[in-house]
């Protein structure tokens, strides 16, 4: 194909449209199969008891009249599964780490309120539930402690004797000489950030069904899974079975947000129930359980101070973390992902030369931190987007201004940041503009200075972030994980209808990768999009996938498409040149129609594909060859995605509470596959964000129990939290990778938080009060003004 | 999160459904929306051995008017009352406080008897029955009885009907024309549990405030009706002088409890915004409507 025809070059692309989603018509009428809508004839249900303890001895169980009740057919702790299964080891390079074993059920001891202790196998989860109310558990409570600033101390009760310490992680970046930069630094602001425990809240809980295959002695996992293939694999260690003999299928996933992209203990447990009883197994978590035992989130103290001039440029960053990790560190992306990334990405997108950041990741008696979301850049985008206004302020420098002096520049790119990270060029100033620009800045601030003289409590507030999205196999996603996470797989096949399968191994759950996929297919191709059905989320599919994760899916997804759909377009047109006796080079498919530069002669791909395959010596047996590849896409590197958020916000002076007034993302996601689809992932990233930053909170109390246990306590945004959300899509120079594309899926939950915090601080400010804890709540805003005894005067003196 | 197992009855009649709460021994739960009780069986914090079903029972499925009151019957869904022309003529704060109520689908099934038999604190329609001197009418086997609303509310979720008891109606007043009204809620998202509400009405005459009611809700064990704050404002103008002196008294006054959503302290300051806020609505409302009536 020549690049100098225009003839092809004008001809409309998929990649860009604002494609409807070819998902949407079976979830909108209600035909999408998840694994609850399974149930296999003889299938058993799963009911588990759940620790009410923090941190205990098991010392009995007595089933007491649990077999009395019709329908139980077994009983199981964990000694009753110590044969049928080893434990999965989320092991990691990092020094002086330790990978706490994970178990179906606990052994020995409870660890966290919601740990699996018992499970009840019965006909019905009713009966389940009814024969559970019989279980009588006997523990010898431990002493714990509950609060991370408790656990890091060398004192502290111990969560697992075997690791000798409650400190699991400890990781340090560093960069110049930061003290000596703090003690020559004309201007340092400092604050103590805390970004709070949250959880996903996917609307699908997490389920599971194994069926055991007696004939094949082969089992079959349908979880609610992002990662198939990972699970696929650590199953196949800790059950004994080659992949061949263990498949892992995640049917229509009812979205993660991270969370489902671990390996549970009820994932390992109905298929080890499912081989031992000889019967399909299903488990369906409830929202109790969701709420109690699903990964949680964040969960940092950030303590961190920066260092600018008078004259608004940045000088050094320190910074001294202490992470909650919960009782375990998960598999497989251990305790590492979350908390290491928040030192990581501290310095965010600002030039600075002199930077130390120390993670220090602790065991307490809670559910296990694990991807969420944004991961880790959420919590340091807060803080070091709170340190950038304070010192904005501290200096009497507007924020934007500040902000556009120290960002990276165009020309400083590839920037390598203080802790090692690589900045690809990306539109870090263009969105700081791009978002100004959208929303008449000036025009903006004297809005607020006019609201603010009336009396009211206005604010504005920004955010501007980089993440590093479609990262290759030079380093993995979790620190120190050994797992590949830099390669994707793409198999593409015309068949002998002319219909083309591409598999991956990816998962959607939410992302619309069916759509944007095929969009991708169709370019490169040159075939049509109802054409095409894209297979995903099976573990069979593909020898190896890591799963959808980590702003990956349209990078290495993406990639690995084009590089098959090349080599069967290849193979199409090899074909067909040989079928129209024209020469390849004269030969283009668009549309599913191959035609020729130098005839009107065309054939269609239906034509090729039966000419190929059911055609019997249409092409000589030594040109014949199948429309089908492979390919394995490695972008080595990452990719920078950066935006910047600005929102204005409106508290109320009497009630304290926080209405959004204005919210809008400029966002540089390289090529855009599908502006509705980028649109979506934006306005519902935010949307997480915000409940970060106004409501959502898991909270355990001093007991070590949940206190947050229903979604009446636990309180995700509703319709009426969510503003307007204007969008800027910024397509500067693209990414060097196939396809020129970057991850785009988390970022609106690492923006919105700081950007919020931020514009309510702005809103407090002439009251000498701040946001340093999130979710920042009507009754924080009232503490934090009480604790200063201001006088409540709307005005500001 | 499953229920444990329960016997399920169709009442046909208000005889049919008392004889099966009388017959379970205080163990059987009425079940019209289900929208509080559904949860807590599914938690298993209640176990019922029978719920009695009554929404097949006619006639409960009526607003209607006698003289200066609404009856409102057991099977009247919230979003019914919501947008009852009844109500929209002769109780508009009772719309107001409807917008606070939940969402669609908990409107749609949810009912306000219901509602106020649950007795939670910190919802609309137990404070709006108390504010409006509402009658609950309930059957036995016994027969008939009336409780004023005043005597209904016992403690948080606990009300004052006998287990073998329930409620087929509720009569409050209507608002006359030349009533004001203030409805001011808080909650942390639209359609959440009140972290306080405060609730009024009152009429100008001569240039003051009379017939005053005020509740709030929220803020204690029950939904409260607040006689020493409407001692304060009658017979007064409603100036900013005279919601100080009201928010001092209820600042002295109430006890709200500490929860994970909001502090007593905070909660309590709560009252006195919202109160001030209702009140100066109320007062603008009567002041609008001054010498209207029924003609």
């Amino acid at each position: 194909m020549s690049h100098n025809d225009h003839s092809v070059e004008l001809r409309p692309k998929l990649v860009g449209e604002r494609v409807k989603r070819t998902e949407d018509p079976r979830f909108l009428t209600g035909v999408g199969r998840y694994v609850d809508d399974m149930s296999p004839a003889g299938m058993l249900h799963v009911a588990l008891r759940r620790s009410d303890q923090p941190h205990a001895r098991i010392i009995g169980i007595d089933v007491g009249e649990a077999f009395s009740v019709p329908g139980v057919v077994a009983i199981y702790d964990a000694s009753d599964l110590d044969k049928d299964v080893k434990p999965a080891i989320p092991t990691s390079r990092m020094p002086g780490y330790y990978a706490t074993p994970i178990w179906p059920l606990a052994r020995g001891k409870v660890r966290y309120v919601g740990e699996p202790v018992v499970a009840i196998v019965a006909e019905s989860r009713y009966a389940a539930e009814d024969a559970l109310e019989h279980i009588n558990i006997e523990y010898e409570p431990l002493p714990f402690a509950i609060r991370q600033v408790d656990a890091v101390k060398d004192d502290a009760p111990l969560l697992h004797e075997e690791a000798g310490t409650n400190t699991i992680i400890r990781r340090e970046f560093k960069r110049g000489d930061v003290d000596t930069a703090f003690e020559n630094a004309p201007v340092t602001v400092k604050g103590r950030f805390r970004m709070t425990r949250k959880t996903a809240v996917a609307m699908e809980n997490r389920s599971y069904l194994a069926e055991w295959d007696q004939r094949k002695q082969s089992l079959t996992l349908h979880t609610s899974s992002g990662s198939p293939g990972i699970i696929r694999d650590v199953l196949s260690g800790c059950l004994d079975l080659p992949g061949t003999r263990l498949r892992v299928i995640a049917p229509d996933v009812g979205g993660s947000f991270g969370a489902k992209g671990s390996l549970y203990s009820e994932e390992m447990l109905v298929c080890i129930l499912a081989r031992k009883l000889a019967r399909p197994v299903k488990y369906v978590s409830d929202r109790l359980e969701d709420l109690s035992g699903t990964s949680q989130a964040f969960d940092e103290l950030i303590e961190a101070e920066l260092a600018v001039t008078q004259d608004g440029t940045l000088i050094g960053l320190r910074a001294d973390v202490i992470g909650d990790v919960g009782a375990y560190s998960i598999y497989p992306w251990t305790a590492a992902l979350e908390t290491v990334q928040v030192v990581s990405f501290l310095p965010g997108p600002y030039r600075m030369e002199h930077y130390r950041g120390r993670i220090r990741g602790v065991l307490t008696p809670k559910p296990p931190t694990g991807p969420y979301r944004g991961v880790g850049r959420p919590s340091s985008t807060f803080a070091m987007e709170r340190l950038i206004e304070m010192a904005a302020r501290k200096i009497g420098m507007d924020p934007v201004e500040f902000r556009r002096r120290n960002l990276v520049r165009a020309e400083e790119f590839p920037y390598r940041t203080a802790s090692g990270i690589i900045w690809d060029k990306s539109a870090f100033q263009e969105c700081l503009q791009g978002a100004c620009d959208f929303v008449d800045y000036p025009n903006l601030v004297r809005e607020r200075d006019a609201a603010r003289k009336a009396g009211r409590w206005v604010g504005i507030g920004l955010a501007s972030y980089a993440e590093l999205t479609g990262i290759g196999s030079r380093i993995s996603v979790a620190p120190g994980m050994p797992i590949n996470t830099g390669t994707e797989t793409s198999r593409i096949e015309i068949d002998a209808t002319g219909a083309i399968t591409a598999a991956f191994g990816l998962s959607s759950h939410g992302q619309g990768l069916e759509t944007t996929l095929a969009q991708v297919i169709v370019d490169e191709l040159g075939c049509k999009l109802e054409d095409i059905e894209v297979k995903h989320g099976d573990s069979s599919l593909v020898p190896m996938s890591s799963g959808t994760y980590a702003s990956r899916s349209a990078v290495l997804g993406g990639g690995a498409a084009t590089l098959a759909a090349r080599v069967v377009k290849a193979k199409v047109l090899r074909a067909a040149a040989y079928l129209m006796e024209q020469s390849i080079e004269d030969l283009d498919i668009y549309d599913g129609i191959i035609a020729s530069r130098n005839s009107n002669q065309t054939l269609t791909l239906k034509e090729v594909a039966s000419a190929v395959y059911t055609q019997m010596g249409r092409i000589p047996r030594d040109q014949r060859e199948d429309l089908t590849a492979s390919e394995t896409y490695d972008p080595y590197l990452g990719t920078a995605c950066s935006s910047t958020h600005l929102t204005m916000v409106e508290v109320d002076t009497e009630t304290y509470g926080v209405r959004i007034l204005r919210y809008v993302v400029a966002e540089d996601c390289g090529k855009i596959i599908n502006p509705m689809i980028v649109d979506g992932q934006v306005h519902g990233a935010v949307a997480q964000g915000i409940g970060a930053a106004l409501l959502e909170e898991i909270v355990h109390d001093d007991q070590g129990q949940v206190v947050t246990a229903s979604l009446a306590d636990y309180l995700v945004p509703v319709a009426t939290s969510v503003p307007n959300i204007g969008i800027v899509h910024i397509e500067a120079d693209l990414p060097n990778n196939v396809g020129g594309f970057r991850g785009m899926g988390e970022g609106g939950t690492i923006g919105a938080p700081a950007a919020v915090a931020n514009a309510v601080s702005d809103a407090l400010s002439h009251l000498g009060v701040s946001v340093e804890t999130l979710p920042v709540t009507p009754e924080r805003i009232f503490q934090m003004l009480r604790d200063t005894n201001t006088p409540r005067s709307a005005n500001s003196t | 999160m499953k229920p444990a197992p329960f016997d399920y009855l169709a009442a046909k009649s208000i005889s049919e459904a008392v004889e099966a709460l009388a017959a379970s021994g205080g163990d059987g739960k009425i079940i019209a929306g289900g929208q509080s009780l559904m949860p807590m069986i599914n938690f298993r914090l209640v176990k019922p051995t029978i719920l009695v079903d009554i929404n097949r029972i006619g006639g409960l499925d009526r607003i209607e008017k006698h003289d200066d009151r609404l009856r409102i019957g057991a099977t009247v869904r919230h979003h019914m009352t919501a947008t009852d022309v009844l109500v929209f003529e002769h109780l508009p704060i009772l719309q107001d406080a409807m917008h606070h109520v939940a969402h669609l689908t908990v409107r749609n099934r949810g009912t306000f008897c219901g509602s106020v038999c649950h007795a939670d604190p910190a919802a609309e329609m137990p404070m709006m029955t108390l504010l409006l001197n509402g009658t609950i009418t309930a059957w036995s086997v016994r027969g008939e009885r009336q409780i004023a609303a005043s005597d209904f509310f016992l403690g948080s979720l606990v009300n004052a009907l006998e287990p073998d008891e329930f409620v087929t109606s509720i009569e409050i007043d209507t608002l006359k024309p030349d009533t004001g009204w203030g409805f001011e809620e808080f909650s942390r998202r639209q359609g959440d549990f009140a972290l306080a509400c405060a609730a009024t009405t009152l009429r100008i005459e001569d240039g003051v405030a009379r017939s005053v009611r005020f509740a709030l809700m929220g803020v204690g064990e029950t939904p409260l009706r607040l006689a020493a704050i409407e001692e304060i404002i009658d017979g007064k103008t409603v100036s900013e002088s005279l919601l100080d002196q009201v928010s001092e008294a209820l600042n002295d006054f109430l006890q709200p409890n500490t929860d994970l959503h909001a502090s007593a302290d905070y909660r309590r300051h709560l009252a006195g915004a919202l109160a001030r806020r209702a009140l100066r609505d109320a007062w603008k409302r009567a002041d609008l409507r001054k010498g209207k009536t029924d003609d």
